[in-house]
């Protein structure tokens, strides 16, 4: 059970947690080995980003005029500059940050921002997301530097 | 079946359609928004028709679904009327293989920047216009670029098999990974390897990251690029994610300044091999290797010992990387000189260019017996070195000659040195002045150096026939003195990077 917790299948997104075991088949024995082989039917909570979503994530890294990136449980959304509020600056230093020109917003590490996600790609083991904090009410929600 | 139960707006029933829809929206790709919508828009219908019924079934389980199914309805809407009314997206760059502006399935081009993120690639005029960007934020600062090797220029690394018996005991002096700061020799039994700083590098780091934002290149593999990068730069704020390694350069073998975001005229490379730049001898500051290892001799065929045979190290003070410093200081003081706000004119490589001039200034030099016979003086590599370096080079003696070049004490010109009391010098002398970036004292390069070889005479001797019958038989129709010097000179370059070590 814990090896299919935090995969990821391109049809159904990340499996988060199993929920029940429906039934289990017929076991097989393998060529070779004496281990046995059972197909499993079982239910689990799946985490599938769509196109379109709006989500909250945690800012896991900021990068200068180009992007931040945001985690949202087991998938990692990329922004980049492009959609990032065009008022907003980068500014380097010990902690790299983007700041409204007026210094009322700050976009850094450890911020929850709400964005949108705009692409999935998703491939056998993971799925890339393209975000935008670029429309009404998308951002950050919670600084915990706020001053 | 599996049933599902997900974050996403479409949540999950018992109904028929709904069921329909997920069906189609997991089989279909997630980036095609407009397959969904007659699917969504018939759910609705049926939505409001038995909206009655359904919510008294879901009000006790999924209170919240109802208005969320609606609104994402009416949402998915609004973005396919908005994306039809935007400009054609230019598809900047990609993640994975979207366009990370609008999101399309893009074909993949352009540079990729994997160090910066994985699956990360950038169009060339993304590129053009971010390294734009970065100038302006960089003279702001009053900061250059600088792109620094690791192997043999920042630190010496040896796999721990290669260790010889007379440096075991460097395993008792190493210091604790826990807490970098202040050491200087490291064990990684991780990674099966021992790496030496060279001295003086942290305060390297120190001075240079007020002047420069500075790059990790290194031909090492990316977790071998990481793992030194904590031991030079354990808070991570000399470098950043600026590391760059093999595996995200886009050519083999080679380095180049296309992975990194800075204009080239900004740039400055530090590095102990020329030849892995050919598109940027320019930007280069070549530095002597730092060998501190006994295999690290070895792999550069060495006939003398290690540092760490020897029990010694470089100089921290007067070291390599104390000289380089200050011509990085130099540099960057000329490029922000006079304060003034157009330094979009300026260019580092010619700045660079100008500090060398200043190394030999004010030398006249003739090179007698040097340069093979039927080769024009002008074009030989070492005269263009001393006109780099700053001195005029001539053929001919004058009294304007301040210095003799030679190999051999028994030439006309050497002899008028003598007599004219002009400084006589061989070929060394130029090129420690190109490695160390400043003049030596003359008596260190005379004639009679040459001859001081120690107990390799004999070694010597043999190698000098050696490579005289190599030239011989590749060259039959060169003039035998021709091929002589060529097989001198070929003997004396191997020499002298031997000699620099003392």
């Amino acid at each position: 059970m814990k090896d299919v917790e935090g995969t990821c299948s391109g049809r159904h997104g990340f499996v988060v947690a199993i929920t029940g075991i429906e039934s289990v088949g017929n076991g097989l024995v393998r060529n070779g080995t004496a281990f046995v082989t059972f197909p499993v039917k079982y239910q689990c909570v799946v985490f599938r980003p769509f196109k379109g979503q709006i989500l909250e994530a945690v800012v896991t890294l900021v990068n200068k005029a180009i992007w931040d990136s945001s985690e949202a449980g087991p998938v990692q959304i990329f922004v980049s500059k492009h959609l990032i509020p065009d008022d907003t600056e980068f500014q380097a230093g010990d902690m790299p940050n983007y700041t409204t020109s007026d210094g009322s917003v700050k976009i850094q590490k450890e911020c929850v921002v709400r964005l949108k996600i705009i692409g999935t790609r998703v491939d056998a083991t993971e799925i890339f997301c393209v975000g935008t904090i670029k429309d009404d009410f998308l951002g950050v929600i919670n600084d915990p530097a706020a001053a | 079946k599996m049933s599902v139960a997900s974050d996403s707006p479409v949540h999950s029933s018992s109904s028929d359609d709904l069921a329909a829809f997920l069906e189609t929206e997991l089989d279909s790709d997630s980036d095609s928004s407009s397959e969904s919508f007659p699917i969504g828009q018939a759910h609705d219908d049926d939505d409001a028709q038995v909206s009655n019924h359904r919510l008294k079934r879901q009000k006790l389980e999924y209170p919240e679904d109802e208005t969320e199914n609606v609104a994402s309805v009416t949402f998915s809407e609004e973005i396919s009327e908005a994306s039809s009314s935007k400009v054609p997206c230019e598809h900047p760059g990609t993640f994975g293989n979207m366009c990370f502006v609008c999101g399309q399935k893009v074909e993949v081009t352009g540079v990729s920047f994997g160090y910066i993120h994985k699956g990360f690639k950038l169009q060339q005029d993304e590129v053009t216009r971010l390294r734009d960007i970065d100038m302006k934020a960089l003279q702001s600062q009053r900061k250059l670029c600088l792109v620094l090797d690791l192997d043999h220029t920042l630190l010496n690394s040896t796999v721990l098999r290669d260790l010889k018996p007379e440096e075991e005991y460097l395993k008792s002096h190493t210091h604790s990974l826990q807490d970098v700061s202040g050491g200087d020799i490291f064990m990684l039994e991780f990674m099966h390897m021992m790496t030496k700083l060279r001295p003086f590098v942290h305060s390297f780091l120190k001075e240079a990251s007020t002047m420069f934002v500075m790059y990790i290149y290194t031909m090492g593999d990316r977790p071998y690029a990481r793992q030194m990068a904590k031991l030079l730069d354990p808070k991570g704020e000399y470098f950043g994610e600026r590391i760059i390694s093999r595996d995200d350069g886009t050519m083999k073998h080679q380095k180049s300044l296309d992975v990194v975001l800075g204009k080239e005229k900004a740039v400055l490379i530090l590095d102990d091999t020329e030849n892995a730049w050919p598109g940027h001898k320019d930007n280069l500051i070549v530095i002597e290797r730092y060998h501190f290892f006994a295999s690290s001799c070895k792999q550069f065929d060495h006939r003398f010992q290690s540092l760490s045979q020897l029990k010694s190290d470089e100089s921290e003070p007067d070291g390599v990387l104390s000289a380089v410093l200050k011509v990085l200081k130099q540099t960057h003081s000329l490029f922000f000189q006079d304060g003034g706000e157009d330094l979009s004119s300026r260019d580092v490589r010619s700045l660079l260019k100008q500090v060398r001039k200043e190394i030999l200034k004010g030398c006249k030099l003739v090179f007698s017996r040097v340069f093979p016979t039927k080769c024009q003086a002008e074009d030989h590599p070492l005269w263009r070195v001393a006109e780099g370096l700053g001195a005029t080079c001539a053929t001919e003696v004058d009294a304007s000659v301040t210095h003799v070049v030679a190999m051999d004490v028994g030439t006309e010109k050497v002899r008028w040195a003598i007599r004219e009391k002009k400084f006589v010098v061989h070929r060394g002398w130029i090129d420690a002045a190109n490695y160390l970036w400043k003049k030596q004292p003359e008596e260190n390069f005379g004639l009679e150096q040459l001859k001081k070889q120690g107990t390799d005479d004999v070694i010597v001797e043999k190698l000098r026939d050696m490579v005289v019958d190599a030239y011989t038989l590749s060259n039959p129709n060169q003039v035998h003195e021709d091929v002589i010097l060529k097989a001198r000179d070929a003997c004396y370059m191997a020499q002298f990077s031997f000699s620099t070590l003392m």
